[in-house]
């Protein structure tokens, strides 16, 4: 059971993975490598050159996701945005393809039953959200660079929400109904439900990272344009 | 069953021409008698939330200094409580998965009803949400599959692409279904169409 609470500098870096192992994910997109012994936070950051206070919004963000105890300030938008683009790059080059993987090892493919299109439907949500994250890349992380650049956006490319988000989880949660409901009677059940806890962990973290987006990079965009 | 009992609704919206708008158009709805509790701050909002049995709470997300919906319901006299988002603009899914339902300023009544309905009386509306599919939807989904468009089906059948449209939004909605693929798969696990007619 994780336990929420508010992690400072001086907690150790082993005593945040011990309450939530979710928060591994989050160490290896900063580029903090395992093996840190017994260091402090602020020690193993230091060390990876990561930028401490945003390390630690976002992990208590993730960790309790109450608004109260986020200090929007401490954030760098440099360090959040690195840690946003890793984020993407573990859901398309890493994760999802690994899920596909797992589809396939748990789904006999052939053209004689819907076992194919299951894969096709499986692809055509991994090619939607690629299009909405590289429509995010385009638009809102171009608009962060700018900002850490000191160059002017417009008005109207703020704040930009986004739009996608809603019709990604849509498909993502039929995709799982067709699964459970429509897979071929021989599929391999254990290799499926490998597949299918990924896909329910998958949505869990896709999840998390729309609120950090939401929660966390458009209020520090916003206090970055009043500063001026 | 009709119940008698009156929900407590509490609305927690700083600007003044959507609080009216919300609560006139709640007041419209006579099969479901309300008390409505205007509060106008954060203060206010879980003070009241603490003393009386509320229902429902409609916020604007932004109420407050956005609080979380799970904190509110902590401070919640009645632990059951539902908490909607007002929509103003839009908001991504994964924010208004953190409430249990949203209105959005352009629903109109017969979708504030419904919502506020399936919330309120959960057992007696989603029951009628059942995946029948009429002998008619199944031919237009066996169209569909098979790649017709709208027009084409329309034609086949002598009726309205408008009636189309409605047949495939009733299927999308019965069937959790929104995607050509998911729809195929559905068609021919349930012998619909057979695979070996679809073209792909």
């Amino acid at each position: 059971m994780v336990k929420k609470r508010k992690y400072s500098s001086r907690d150790k870096m082993i005593s945040l993975i011990s309450n939530d192992y979710r928060l591994l994910q989050v160490l290896s997109r900063f580029g903090i490598q395992l093996g840190f012994s017994d260091k402090s936070i602020s020690e193993v950051c230091e060390d990876a050159g990561v930028d401490c206070g945003t390390f630690l919004t976002v992990v208590n963000f993730i960790n309790n996701e109450n608004l109260e105890n986020i200090d929007i300030n401490s954030l760098s938008l440099q360090s959040l945005l690195h840690y946003l683009k890793q984020s993407h790059s573990y859901f398309l080059d890493f994760y999802l393809p690994s899920i596909r993987r797992k589809l396939l090892d748990g789904i006999i493919l052939r053209d004689s039953d819907v076992s194919f299109l299951i894969i096709k439907l499986f692809d055509e949500y991994v090619e939607g959200i690629k299009e909405h994250m590289e429509e995010e890349e385009q638009h809102l992380f171009k608009n962060v660079e700018a900002l850490i650049n000191h160059k002017a956006i417009s008005e109207n490319d703020f704040p930009v929400y986004s739009r996608h988000h809603e019709e990604v989880g849509i498909k993502l949660r039929e995709l799982k109904n067709i699964i459970i409901k429509y897979c071929p009677s021989d599929s391999r059940a254990n290799l499926l439900n490998a597949a299918l806890y990924d896909i329910y962990r998958c949505e869990e973290e896709l999840e998390s990272h729309c609120r950090i987006e939401d929660f966390l990079l458009l209020p520090a965009m916003n206090a970055h344009l009043k500063d001026k | 069953m009709i119940s008698k009992k009156s929900y407590n609704i509490i609305i927690a919206e700083t600007a003044p021409i959507i609080l009216s708008g919300l609560v006139s158009s709640i007041k419209k709805f006579k099969d479901l008698p309300a008390n409505i509790l205007e509060v106008d701050s954060k203060k206010s909002l879980l003070e009241t939330i603490s003393l009386e049995k509320i229902d429902l709470l409609l916020m604007n997300p932004t109420f407050g200094g956005l609080l979380h919906p799970e904190e509110i319901k902590k401070s919640s006299l009645n632990p059951d409580i539902k908490i909607f988002a007002i929509e103003i603009v839009k908001l991504n899914r994964s924010s208004l998965s953190l409430y249990d339902g949203h209105i959005h300023v352009a629903d109109d009544l017969t979708e504030i009803r419904y919502k506020l309905g399936s919330l309120i009386n959960p057992k007696k509306e989603k029951g009628e949400e059942k995946e029948n599919l009429s002998q008619r939807e199944k031919e237009i989904i066996s169209f569909v599959v098979k790649g017709f468009t709208n027009q084409e089906i329309a034609d086949k059948l002598f009726i309205s692409v408008h009636t189309v449209m409605t047949h495939r939004k009733n299927i999308a909605r019965k069937l959790q279904i929104h995607s050509a693929t998911g729809l195929t798969i559905y068609a021919i696990v349930n012998n619909i169409v057979d695979l070996s007619e679809i073209k792909l």
